[in-house]
């Protein structure tokens, strides 16, 4: 195949041709609350070159709405994780269980689609705890750029 | 206001699978208040639906718009331009909504993206209930304010039935018996003594059972 043949090609199309798309960098959002993380946590991730990891700030995890879980994979993220306080230790009372009921609602969706809930995870953390948000970090990256099952990401 | 559910989005997929370019058009008035087809559910549903397609052969262009009230020919214009770009319209708005759409494209194929349910209130956030079926002939001065034709699982005009139990109805324990709440309604007001009348059948002529109903108000017309 010619390069000006693919030049030809959407993206996705061509990407599927060549084979590159197993290749792609994987993608990451991750969502957080402001008032269980700090920004310092996902610092070493941003700069990473074997994976893309976004990084949203959040007043509180109820700012999430299904829409915005959703432009995150319209927009490639292979995985989205969400990081809220415990359930009785929102700083707004009941953001943290609205974000359980909304979450559970998207994965629910992403299901229907065909998508898979898998790629969708929300942890709750207690304010300060950057290591257990690190560790889980660490090991959902590992999984997207050496998947276990071998099954496209 | 009339209360709407989205329908289940495989329904939604299977309707819309013969498509190329589809135009999501979502309403801004009582769909939008009970989260079933307003600007968010419209947004969501559209992002779906190009994920859902994204990883198949068969791509799906979807497009978005919610325009005020589908139910008013003055506020379905704005969407002609984007109607007619598309293969078909997905209507998020209630029945009255999806045929006023189709009355006003004739040439567009025009889906149903809700189930509307019933008219009702929102109860509590997130809980709506049914309030009224519209029977054409209110009655609700006759009984302190509550529907028994809607909330009454017999639609007794001279109840109570012998099935309600602590308030609640025999058929659903989960449904409050509206007889039980239209006599502690008249008990609060004073007025017990309006439970000894006598209710004759109800006039159903002015109900659905004679064909499509139509409102008439000559000093509105030109």
């Amino acid at each position: 195949m010619l390069a000006s043949d693919l030049k030809e090609k959407p993206g996705r199309e061509a990407e599927a041709i060549t084979g590159y798309a197993a290749k792609r960098k994987p993608k990451m959002a991750v969502f957080h609350c402001v008032n269980a993380l700090d920004d310092a946590v996902f610092l070493p991730f941003t700069c990473r070159d074997e994976a893309e990891v976004k990084v949203v700030k959040l007043p509180c995890s109820i700012m999430i709405t299904d829409i915005y879980l959703l432009k995150a994979f319209e927009a490639g993220a292979n995985n989205v994780l969400i990081f809220a306080c415990p359930e009785g230790q929102c700083r707004y009372v009941k953001g943290s269980i609205r974000t359980t009921k909304r979450v559970a609602r998207v994965k629910k969706m992403l299901e229907d689609i065909g998508l898979g809930s898998k790629h969708l995870s929300l942890f709750n953390i207690s304010q300060g705890d950057g290591d257990t948000a690190y560790r889980i970090i660490e090991e959902k990256l590992a999984e997207l750029i050496c998947p276990a099952d071998g099954v496209d990401r | 206001m009339i209360v709407g559910e989205r329908k289940p989005i495989a329904e939604i997929k299977e309707m819309v699978s013969p498509y190329e370019r589809l135009l999501v058009l979502g309403c801004g008035t009582c769909v939008k208040t009970c989260f079933a087809g307003g600007e968010d559910e419209v947004a969501v549903l559209a992002s779906a639906l190009r994920l859902a397609y994204r990883k198949s052969d068969k791509g799906l262009q979807v497009e978005e718009l919610t325009v005020e009230r589908q139910c008013e020919d003055e506020f379905i214009q704005e969407a002609s331009k984007v109607v007619s770009c598309n293969d078909a319209v997905l209507s998020m708005a209630c029945g009255a909504g999806v045929q006023a759409i189709a009355r006003r494209f004739p040439g567009a194929v025009v889906l149903p993206g809700v189930n509307t349910t019933f008219i009702g209130v929102l109860e509590k956030r997130g809980v709506f209930t049914e309030e009224c079926v519209g029977c054409g002939n209110c009655v609700l001065g006759e009984f302190a304010g509550i529907c028994p034709i809607t909330r009454c699982s017999k639609k007794l005009l001279n109840g109570p039935c012998g099935g309600s139990r602590n308030g609640k109805c025999e058929v659903n324990p989960d449904i409050e018996c509206a007889w039980s709440l239209i006599i502690e309604r008249y008990r609060d007001l004073g007025q017990m003594d309006n439970l000894r009348a006598y209710v004759p059948p109800k006039n159903w002529s002015t109900s659905t059972a004679g064909g499509p109903r139509k409102l008439v108000r000559e000093d509105h017309m030109i």
